[in-house]
């Protein structure tokens, strides 16, 4: 199949406030498969955002090529549909409201992209409902809570019914309630809807939920692969300056006392390293 | 030498329809020298409580006594009281404003009436206890910095006026790891040298648990719970997932491990006593 998102040799430059060039991203060679689900892990500045700005056209290479859906993100008459393939939800869900209603907001992209009326309504209300926020449709978003209001933001951008949507850290700013409420929310669009999810964290309980986990250092990728070929390479990641699921980081500590265990992520795993009578 | 909150009740746009009862009835003391975690979900009256500890707002009912001295009297007593709170709001690198590093850090021991060689001991001082190389930063634009980096700038500042007590409201919130990490060894230190008495509101229960002595927990604007982390995490799990707050990862991960069989002994708060506990479970010795 051919991928959603593809990048040959991404290079970003800018210049920084001293007329100094600064690179920001280095040959970034990338696929993402229509369905799949990638997590984007990596410090402050190792232009994990950068990168993502890219998959909708915000940002377009200095170097080398990004593919959305086969369309180059470069060419300018290309970039409606590049967004309608692909959609974004940032860091802070009042950044993102437009609207005074619920439900005004949510149609708000509809409407500037020139969906009929009669076809808005129904829009809006599906794209409600998969976010389970249909019952405040009615509501005023700055009232909400914080997981609330950034599911509404999702679902204005679900709305537009793109096919990858693209998350910068959003549950940086929530509480562990409102976290819960938007990974929920994430893994329904990915396993229901299809939808391909690029899903950028510094959580790791969070990245350890994607089918693959790209981690970056200095705009290069760095390491590449599924959470379990990932999360046990804890010296490794701890060296990127993150941190592992907290099961993986016991066995890496047990396994350096000596203790042999099988690869362990997840705490079923540690669970039934442990207790292997059970 | 404390901070001591009696009883105090605010409510937000009294006598409209969007009234909300923000603190209710909310009594502690935080001593000088004490390291208090302050956890509550979105809502709950966490940052409006943090409002009153130095007087940005007054309670409705009761008092927010800092060292005796009543913070809403208008005396220069009451003044130089609010002086000894230090406050870090969230995502304080938003309040970032001079044109140098040296210029932001000094405008609050300035303020404070300092003499300009006091003011450079202090700035000196505060970039050193966040790990900012005087030499190399002072002159330098706060704007031009990483996240982290301009975050540690904006603690500085508070840092560089040697309050008596430091509330901090979310310090690591959307930082990575390594800046956290970084954020709360600095903390630390500033905590054990100074002796200062430490408000943290967290979401996280992984630095409640390794960095607090004391857990504070919020819900519904009220102060539900009071005590060491380890009891409460131990002994009030029922009253704590009622009030949707979690506990650190490593209790759970030590309760999935009892209950399939490995007797895990009491409640590892941390990582480093969960592998610890582990090792004793299993008859291990850790080398």
């Amino acid at each position: 199949m051919e991928p959603i998102i593809e990048t040959k040799n991404l290079t970003h430059t800018y210049v920084d406030g001293q007329n100094q060039e600064m690179t920001a991203l280095q040959g970034i060679d990338l696929s993402i498969a229509p369905g799949e689900f990638v997590a984007i892990i990596g410090t402050n500045g190792s232009g994990k955002s950068t990168l993502a700005r890219h998959f909708n056209g915000l940002l377009t290479p200095t170097s080398g090529h990004c593919l959305v859906g086969g369309l180059d993100t470069a060419i300018e008459e290309n970039l409606w549909t590049v967004r309608q393939t692909v959609g974004m939800v940032f860091q802070n869900p009042d950044n993102q409201i437009v609207a005074a209603i619920v439900e005004e907001d949510v149609a708000f992209g509809l409407e500037n992209i020139g969906v009929p009326g009669p076809e808005i309504r129904p829009r809006v209300e599906k794209a409600l409902a998969a976010v389970d926020m249909l019952d405040y449709a009615k509501r005023a978003p700055h009232r909400l809570s914080g997981g609330q209001k950034q599911r509404v933001a999702i679902a204005g951008v679900l709305a537009l019914e793109p096919r990858c949507i693209v998350f910068d850290e959003p549950t940086a700013m929530l509480d562990p309630r409102g976290r819960k409420e938007i990974v929920s929310t994430v893994l329904k669009l990915n396993k229901e809807k299809h939808i391909t999810i690029v899903y950028i964290t510094h959580k790791m309980e969070e990245a350890i939920l994607a089918d693959r986990i790209i981690a970056m250092e200095k705009g290069r990728i760095v390491l590449e692969g599924t959470p379990k070929e990932v999360f046990t390479q804890v010296d490794r990641i701890r060296g990127l300056g993150l941190e592992c699921p907290l099961a993986a980081e016991v066995a890496n500590a047990l396994d350096k006392q000596g203790h042999q265990l099988p690869p362990i992520i997840t705490h079923k795993e540690l669970c039934e390293a442990l207790c292997p009578s059970k | 030498m404390s901070i001591q909150v009696d009883h105090i009740s605010y409510t937000y746009m009294t006598h409209t329809s969007l009234e909300k009862k923000a603190l209710d009835d909310v009594a502690f003391t935080l001593e000088k020298g004490e390291f208090v975690a302050l956890i509550g979900h979105t809502g709950s009256g966490k940052s409006t409580l943090a409002e009153h500890l130095n007087g940005l707002l007054h309670p409705m009912a009761g008092k927010v006594l800092v060292d005796g001295v009543d913070l809403a009297a208008k005396t220069p007593e009451a003044k130089a009281a609010r002086n000894r709170v230090g406050m870090v709001f969230q995502y304080p690198e938003h309040q970032l404003f001079a044109e140098t590093i040296y210029e932001d850090i000094a405008f609050g021991p300035r303020n404070q009436g300092k003499t300009e060689p006091e003011v450079e001991e202090a700035v000196r001082s505060a970039m050193e206890f966040v790990d900012l190389e005087f030499d190399n930063f002072a002159q330098r634009s706060p704007f031009q910095l990483s996240g982290g980096q301009m975050r540690r700038v904006a603690i500085a500042g508070v840092v560089a006026m040697e309050p008596d007590y430091l509330i901090m409201d979310e310090p690591s919130a959307g930082l990575d790891p390594i800046s956290r990490d970084s954020i709360f060894g600095q903390l630390r230190k500033i905590f054990e040298k100074r002796k200062m008495g430490v408000l943290l509101i967290t979401h996280s229960m992984e630095e409640a648990a390794q960095y607090a002595s004391r857990l504070l927990v919020m819900s519904d604007s009220r102060l539900q719970l009071d005590g060491p982390a380890r009891e409460l995490f131990t002994h009030e799990r029922e009253k704590l997932e009622a009030l949707s707050v979690d506990v650190p990862e490593s209790v759970k991960l030590a309760e999935e491990l009892r209950q399939q069989g490995l007797p895990i002994e009491g409640t590892p708060i941390t990582k480093a006593e969960l592998i610890r506990a582990i090792d004793k479970a299993k008859g291990w010795k850790a080398c």
